[in-house]
């Protein structure tokens, strides 16, 4: 009986080849966008759960209130995480990394000792040695207990080791980094590279053991520059470790802070620490400012949604084109129950049917998944693989064929089976459209999950723009940076000059600080000097920029002045604000007040705000001051030949430093890869939403054939009776209008809740007009009308003669 | 074999009620081969498809080897059908998508016989009603008296021991309407029953015994007198 079931169900996918092709075609469709997200997903949910102790691993971080904002970060001061060790026993290991470009961490010119050539390296980060081991790191060569046990000592990846002594032992040799060849570093061992689904992303970790980056900077509490991490012992009650948390506060953080004002120290009893498991640093970060690259649990949630919405919509095209169809298997339900069928052979024989279909469609899902892969990777921008080889995938794959496939069929099935033999034969039976108010209520989810999803992908798209073309306080066009400036030490002013005589370049400034997430970044905290008591004074950045800094990045000022060459006491004491700045401090007259973060300085301009951070934040209080921190030199162009500027920028560059390579980029490129994220998003939320509108309008469309089909005899004898073709089109397209403008009437009150919530995200978004909304209808109603006119049309052209003939 | 007595049926739309059937007394011998004539609307195809136990009647009882049967549930009704009765419909009423052999070999399924048996039984049917070499064929690809051989073959195949042919021949030219009611003949002088309904004055006469309906009750009844009937 089984190879009967199969047999017939072969034969009746092959016959009817337009249905079978968008039964399979959009269950594939399906299986490919769930399969995808799921690769996705599960890549995003397996960050740092490798370390052996990850369950007991935690960050600790710090949150307070500021100016009635919450705030978080989790930057310690340094004795931090040896209190912990000393004053909590569940402590069993506690350890820092500093990550501070201040400090020497991110980018180096590195080469190994010996060498001339500098090349330039990312991933360097200060570690204390404890790391090694909290962080269960597989150590190639050398010991995890001695590798950074001495000052100077470094460990390097088993990349970096092979790029630069190949064939050789790394460990016991030296590099020289950013041509200081009086301070080398010892390799004191080799660790495995990191996974890239960790937010542990370091290629050279250099020990903290002795190292002092300023007087008194090892034992201030007031200093934060360190994220500190804890291996707690097993069962570790995390809130008693809470209250010691709270103890380790009173006894040692609040009192470093003693000569504050009144206003700090208010500040001051909000903060508490807090703990994160390692675990969810990559996903749930919502509290921790820490400026690592996030994924984001929201998105998960999201795009598993979507993979399932997917996944429904196209088991609701088989349920809707198998009952539609139904009429067709009609007479062989009859006939088989005539002949001896039972009510269960014959749902056995539909279910057989349909888990045929979903393995079929399986099949091509996965072939379909693995040839867009690639594709897939780029715009998610990651290294995902079919799991061929985990023990799970394929019985998950067979289980889930199975499982859809019964889900999917289990409707047609038991409806199909309940035709009885005497109506079939007598041809009483009105086959199909019994079933037609579910049909439509399948229609009406399908399209209102399609709106919905137009809706976010419009939304998104206009945020995306907004953020392009949003007026940032800066020019960000025609600016190129060079990187790595910091070695040219003496020769620097020099460099600059040779630049400036290009005449095509505009100006040019030295300064780490540059409005782009990546580049250095500063906190401080800011007074009016002798001025209101009230006032508790501004949290912002400090950056040490050169004369040419607001020229060459087109930054506006408002009030007062740009600093000025022929001015010493400018590169002194003197500091210009940014309008948030003004607004935190509550200056009336800014120009000529002096403000003071330690160092008194007096007020020369006010700048307009400048986006300096991404626009998920609010532009923050920032001042400029003149100072000296030369990682990066930016030009401000005006060519059309970029290239050929840039030949004449490396030829001076390679004069200056023959043996480092330029590294120069572009500032609007750089401001779109801050983006990325938000882009990456969308970009994997605009195909996905194609895809689920392809599997809904594919569905519309076999549905409509089928509906006209039925209606063949009445359409005839309209014809006959004198209809044209417009009221024969009309007729047909009228029903299908009605179900999708039902549809736009619900998505569009769901698409408003769900996209306001996503802009609410951003401090800086886009206002939702009803537009979109509009346009989101309209699109549906276009792409529906353009799907079943198609079969319209056909039927408006129809020959009443053989229809009403054949009946 | 068939005991009839006092059976109703009408059936329901939304304002009218239809009498299709009305207190119909039959009965039907074990090797009879009956005729069951009258204009159309009568009720023939109603009564055939209650004797079928297709359909159940309203009221009245109906035993079938002397067992009521009128009242049972559908999966019941099926159980008896099973391999006891055999059906001749005038359109036929092949599934397209089996060939031959696999249309005639579907009763035997459904009764869990071995496959090498079935493949036995279903070949010698073939053989027997002369379309063996057409075996791999679809429905389609046939001609109407060959489809309803195939039809006759699968109503055979389980040795059933009643066959209900409605209007067995109305589809089919002279030569193979012959031909299909020589094949219904051949299978009563065997011992099979026959319970046909037809149009045709030409096929009742292969009938032992006419029975006329007219509005849902039986008129008269001959036997071996079909032409002295005029309705």
């Amino acid at each position: 009986m089984f190879t009967n079931h199969l047999k017939i169900a072969w034969r009746s996918i092959l016959k009817d080849k337009m249905f079978t092709s968008i039964k399979i075609g959009g269950f594939a469709i399906g299986i490919m966008a769930c399969l995808l997200i799921t690769l996705f997903i599960l890549d995003e949910l397996s960050y740092d759960k490798h370390y052996k102790d990850a369950d007991n691993i935690y960050r600790i971080g710090r949150q307070g209130v500021l100016n009635g904002e919450d705030f978080g970060g989790i930057h310690m001061p340094a004795p931090f995480a040896a209190t912990l060790k000393a004053q909590i026993p569940e402590v069993e290991k506690s350890g820092r990394i500093l990550v501070s470009e201040l400090h020497g961490s991110g980018g180096k010119e590195i080469r190994p000792s010996g060498s001339i050539q500098n090349n330039y390296e990312q991933g360097f980060a200060y570690i204390d040695p404890e790391m090694l081991e909290i962080l269960d790191f597989t150590m190639l060569s050398g010991d995890i207990k001695n590798a950074l046990s001495t000052p100077n000592s470094i460990v390097i990846t088993k990349k970096k080791a092979a790029k630069y002594f190949p064939d050789e032992e790394a460990v016991g040799k030296t590099l020289i980094f950013d041509d200081n060849t009086e301070k080398p570093y010892y390799i004191g061992g080799v660790i495995d590279d990191l996974p890239k689904n960790s937010h542990f992303q370091f290629e050279f970790l250099i020990t903290l053991k002795d190292k002092e980056f300023f007087y008194g900077d090892q034992t201030s509490w007031t200093n934060h520059n360190y994220h500190t991490y804890v291996l707690f012992r097993p069962n570790t009650n995390m809130n008693e470790i809470e209250a010691k948390l709270l103890d380790i506060k009173k006894t040692f953080y609040v009192p470093a802070f003693k000569n504050r004002s009144a206003e700090y120290m208010e500040v001051m009893s909000t903060i508490k620490f807090g703990m994160q498991n390692i675990q969810d640093i990559h996903l749930r970060n919502e509290v921790f400012e820490d400026g690592l690259n996030h994924g984001d649990i929201r998105f998960i949630w999201l795009f598993g949604a979507i993979a399932g919405f997917i996944l429904l919509l196209a088991c609701i095209n088989f349920i809707n084109l198998s009952t539609a169809k139904s009429a067709n298997r009609a007479k062989e339900v009859g006939l088989r129950k005539t002949v001896g069928a039972f009510r269960k052979n014959l749902i056995m024989q539909f279910l057989i049917e349909s888990v045929l279909f979903s393995i079929i469609s399986f099949v091509v899902g996965i072939i379909l998944a693995w040839v867009l892969l690639p594709y897939f990777n780029e715009i998610a921008s990651k290294d995902l693989l079919l799991p061929w080889g985990k023990t799970w995938f394929l019985p998950t794959l067979l289980f889930s064929s199975l499982l859809i496939g019964v889900i999917a069929g289990l409707y047609p099935s038991f409806y199909l089976s309940t035709f009885k033999p005497i109506d079939v034969l007598k041809g009483s039976l009105s086959i199909g459209s019994k079933s037609g108010r579910l049909r439509s209520t399948l229609v009406v989810f399908q399209f209102t999950t399609s709106v919905v999803l137009i809706i976010g992908t419009l939304i998104i798209g206009e945020q995306m723009d907004y953020i392009q073309n949003k007026k940032l306080g800066y020019d960000k066009e025609q600016v190129v940076t060079i990187e790595g400036t910091n070695t040219l030490d003496s020769k620097l002013e020099t460099f600059k000059r040779e630049l400036n005589a290009l005449t095509e370049v505009n100006a040019v400034t030295a300064s780490s600080y540059l409005p782009i997430t990546g580049t250095t970044r500063n906190n401080n905290y800011f007074r009016i000097e002798n001025g209101n008591a009230k006032n508790e004074g501004a949290g912002g950045q400090i950056w040490r920029v050169d004369h040419e800094y607001i020229k060459t990045l087109g930054i506006t000022i408002k009030e007062g002045r740009n600093f000025a060459i022929g001015k010493a006491s400018d590169s002194t004491d003197a500091i210009i604000i940014n309008e948030a700045m003004v607004k935190q401090l509550g200056l009336k007259n800014p120009i000529g007040k002096k403000i003071s973060n330690g160092h008194s300085y007096t007020i020369i301009g006010v700048v307009g705000d400048f986006h300096f951070s991404t626009l998920k934040d609010k532009i923050e209080p920032l001042s400029l001051v003149i100072g000296q921190e030369n990682k990066m030199i930016a030009l401000r162009v005006d060519t059309a030949n970029m290239d050929a500027l840039l030949n004449d920028v490396t030829t001076i560059w390679n004069k200056f430093s023959p043996n480092q390579t330029i590294r120069y980029s572009f500032l609007d490129q750089k401001f779109a890869k801050m983006h990325e994220d938000v882009k990456r998003m969308g970009a994997i939320f605009n195909s996905f939403s194609l895809f689920a509108i392809l599997v809904a309008c594919l569905g519309l469309f076999a549905l409509s054939a089928f509906m006209i089909e039925q209606r063949n005899k009445e359409i005839s004898i309209r014809m006959v009776l004198g209809a044209s073709f417009q009221n024969i089109y009309q007729l047909l397209s009228f029903d299908f209008l009605k179900l999708i403008l039902i549809s736009i009437s619900i998505a569009v009150p769901i698409g408003w809740y769900v996209m306001n919530r996503w802009l609410e995200d951003f401090e800086y978004s886009i206002d939702i007009g009803w537009e979109v909304f509009a346009y989101s209808g309209i699109l549906a109603i276009v792409v529906a009308i353009l799907t079943i006119s198609y079969q319209s049309i056909g039927a408006a052209f129809i020959n009443p003669l053989k229809s009403l003939r054949a009946e | 074999m068939i005991q009839i007595e006092n059976l109703k049926k009408s059936f329901k739309t939304e304002e009218v009620e239809t009498l299709a059937l009305n207190n119909v007394n039959l009965k039907v011998e074990e090797g009879e081969f009956v005729a069951i004539m009258g204009p159309s609307g009568c009720g023939k195809s109603t009564l055939l498809n209650i004797i079928g136990m297709l359909d159940n009647p309203n009221e009245g009882y109906y035993h079938f080897d002397g067992q009521e049967v009128g009242g049972l549930k559908e999966n019941q009704r099926t159980k008896i059908r099973k391999g006891n009765l055999g059906f001749v419909f005038q359109s036929f009423n092949l599934i397209d998508e089996l060939t031959v052999f696999e249309n005639v070999e579907l009763p035997l399924i459904y009764l869990n016989m071995k496959k090498s048996e079935r493949e036995q039984k279903v070949r010698a049917v073939l053989e027997r009603m002369k379309i063996a070499h057409r075996e791999k064929h679809f429905p389609q690809q046939l001609s109407g008296g060959q489809q309803q051989r195939v039809a006759i073959a699968r109503a055979v195949v389980t040795n059933a021991k009643l066959i209900l042919a409605d209007e067995p021949t109305g589809n089919l030219d002279s030569k193979n309407g012959i031909e299909v009611m020589n094949l219904l003949t051949e299978l009563n002088q065997e011992g099979t029953t026959i319970v046909m309904v037809t149009h045709s004055d030409r096929d009742s006469h292969y009938a032992h015994r006419v029975i006329n309906l007219f509005d849902g009750q039986i008129v008269t009844e001959s036997q071996n007198k079909p032409f002295e009937i005029g309705v």
